[in-house]
């Protein structure tokens, strides 16, 4: 799992990846910042005749990460993904990739992460919270 | 504001076209400046997206004023991606409702099948976030995610998305100005050529030339400029909340039912930007035509065809009667007029008040345009 740079508009807090010089919503300059590489599907497609420069069939995916922005990234395969599955994000010579993440490699991650917060109980509590939030509040 | 009406209507049939771009432009904008019993007009508007990239042509209102026999007449070009017709429309009416002139041609127009499929994509695609495009990411691929977010909340069925498909083409069969003359079945959609899953080839619109005029006038006329609306969003698809409706939809909506001071159920029926098949559908919700969640269902049960209830895009939309870009916005115009005014033959529908809606880019810069039978 890659850590995302981003960016944080000061004013109305939102986050965008890659980062921008400028929010999008707002006239400010952005506040640097990075995102964890790992999320849930938004949506995903693969194209059958892709552009000049890329190969065919190409995989695109729309990812929601954990830190709030969406990223655009591509993938190997898309067998057994479905929106709102989740995906770690790695990136290969400057081309992020997303992987499909089955239940022990999700269960090994969240462990983890839970120890590199240092305080074990509390990181599962957040982690368990925020996937029930995320769920309620899916918009599409 | 005083009154703006349109006094003159012109089109070329849409398809592939072996005439010069400037000679399409030039059938369209004198047959409308003829029906206004206009030589001269006040200003001209020129609508063109990519005359640059697929043409080879720059300084692009001069040049089509100078081959039109206009040279004298103020000329300014407008741009907005895929909805400059409908942009060149707004500023043609802006300069009328303004009182800076009496009269004002707006003239879109696009060439491009003299270039490879894989080449026009590419230029059409230059529309995109930069940083979406360089993972790929081309109008159909954007399309395909918005579909498959679309079906996963079963807020549509693939055979309600390949319905607006079929319709289409049933109107384009009676209209002989469109770049499809050919019904197709709900089978032959569903079974086309996967482009970007889960988004079929004939879930999506031709690459076509044409043009398309019109003369706006302060001066009454058959056609009053009820109300025009714009509507905005980010560039990059991936910086908004939802992939299943669209802001600028109904932003635009909002501003155009505003300045007309009515609402959506006062529509008789409607041109609407059905680029990709199920556009149509998150359209006809985003603009308040139907109830969320019914756009589906209405169009399988046939409200929307032309003997419906609100009968959308007679004209067979950008799916049938084609998609040439910058004339796409004023063609639909074009529609409206003529339907208004009774002029259509045989896929005439009833009504006084239609709707033409443009989306521009993926849905970066939308437009909803109000027009209203005097």
């Amino acid at each position: 799992m890659a850590d995302i740079a981003a960016s944080r508009c000061p004013r109305c807090q939102s986050v965008v990846a890659p980062p921008a010089t400028y929010c999008p919503w707002h006239p400010v300059a952005m506040t640097p910042t990075t995102v964890p590489g790992v999320g849930e599907i938004v949506s995903f497609t693969t194209l059958h005749s892709a552009p000049e420069g890329f190969r065919s069939p190409l995989h695109i995916a729309i990812v929601e990460l954990e830190g709030g922005a969406r990223f655009v990234c591509h993938g190997d395969e898309t067998r057994g993904l479905r929106i709102g599955s989740s995906v770690a994000i790695e990136a290969i010579d400057d081309v992020y990739y997303f992987s499909h993440l089955g239940a022990l490699e999700r269960a090994r991650l969240f462990w983890r992460r839970a120890g590199h917060a240092g305080d074990r109980v509390n990181a599962i509590a957040r982690s368990l919270a925020k996937r029930v939030l995320n769920r309620g509040t899916r918009a599409s | 504001m005083p009154n703006v009406y349109i006094a003159g209507a012109g089109m070329t049939r849409v398809g592939r076209r072996s005439e010069p771009l400037q000679e399409l432009m030039a059938d369209a904008a004198h047959g409308a400046l003829a029906e206004a019993g206009i030589e001269q007009p006040g200003m001209m508007v020129v609508a063109a997206m990519n005359p640059e990239e697929f043409l080879g042509d720059g300084n692009f209102a001069s040049n089509v004023a100078t081959y039109l026999g206009l040279a004298d007449v103020p000329a300014i070009r407008v741009e907005t991606a895929t909805s400059s017709g409908a942009a060149a429309f707004y500023a043609a009416f802006a300069q009328v409702a303004a009182g800076l002139y009496d009269s004002v041609l707006v003239v879109g127009g696009e060439k491009m099948t003299h270039l490879a499929t894989p080449k026009v994509s590419e230029i059409i695609g230059r529309s995109i976030d930069p940083y979406e495009r360089s993972y790929g990411a081309t109008m159909p691929a954007l399309a395909g995610l918005i579909t498959r977010a679309l079906l996963a909340r079963k807020l549509v069925t693939l055979r309600e998305i390949a319905q607006v498909a079929v319709k289409n083409h049933s109107n384009a069969a009676l209209n002989p100005y469109a770049h499809f003359q050919q019904p197709v079945t709900p089978e032959e959609v569903m079974e086309s050529r996967m482009v970007a899953e889960p988004l079929r080839l004939l879930h999506c619109c031709p690459i076509s030339d044409g043009a398309a005029a019109l003369v706006l006038t302060a001066q009454r006329a058959a056609v009053r400029v009820a109300g025009v609306g714009q509507g905005t969003d980010t560039l990059a698809v991936r910086h908004r909340d939802s992939l299943t409706s669209f802001k600028a939809n109904r932003v635009a909506a909002r501003a155009a039912f505003e300045m007309a001071g009515f609402g959506p159920e006062r529509i008789d029926f409607a041109e609407l930007h059905d680029a990709f098949a199920p556009f149509e559908l998150i359209s006809l919700e985003d603009l308040g035509l139907v109830p969320p969640g019914k756009a589906g269902r209405v169009t399988l049960d046939g409200e929307t065809a032309r003997d419906g209830r609100l009968p959308i895009n007679p004209s067979g939309g950008l799916k049938a009667r084609g998609h040439p870009l910058a004339a796409t916005g004023i063609a639909q115009l074009v529609e409206c007029v003529w339907q208004l005014t009774g002029r259509v033959g045989a896929r005439q529908v009833p009504g006084r008040v239609a709707l033409a809606h443009s989306i521009g880019g993926l849905a970066t810069n939308n437009w909803v345009t109000l027009l209203e039978a005097v």
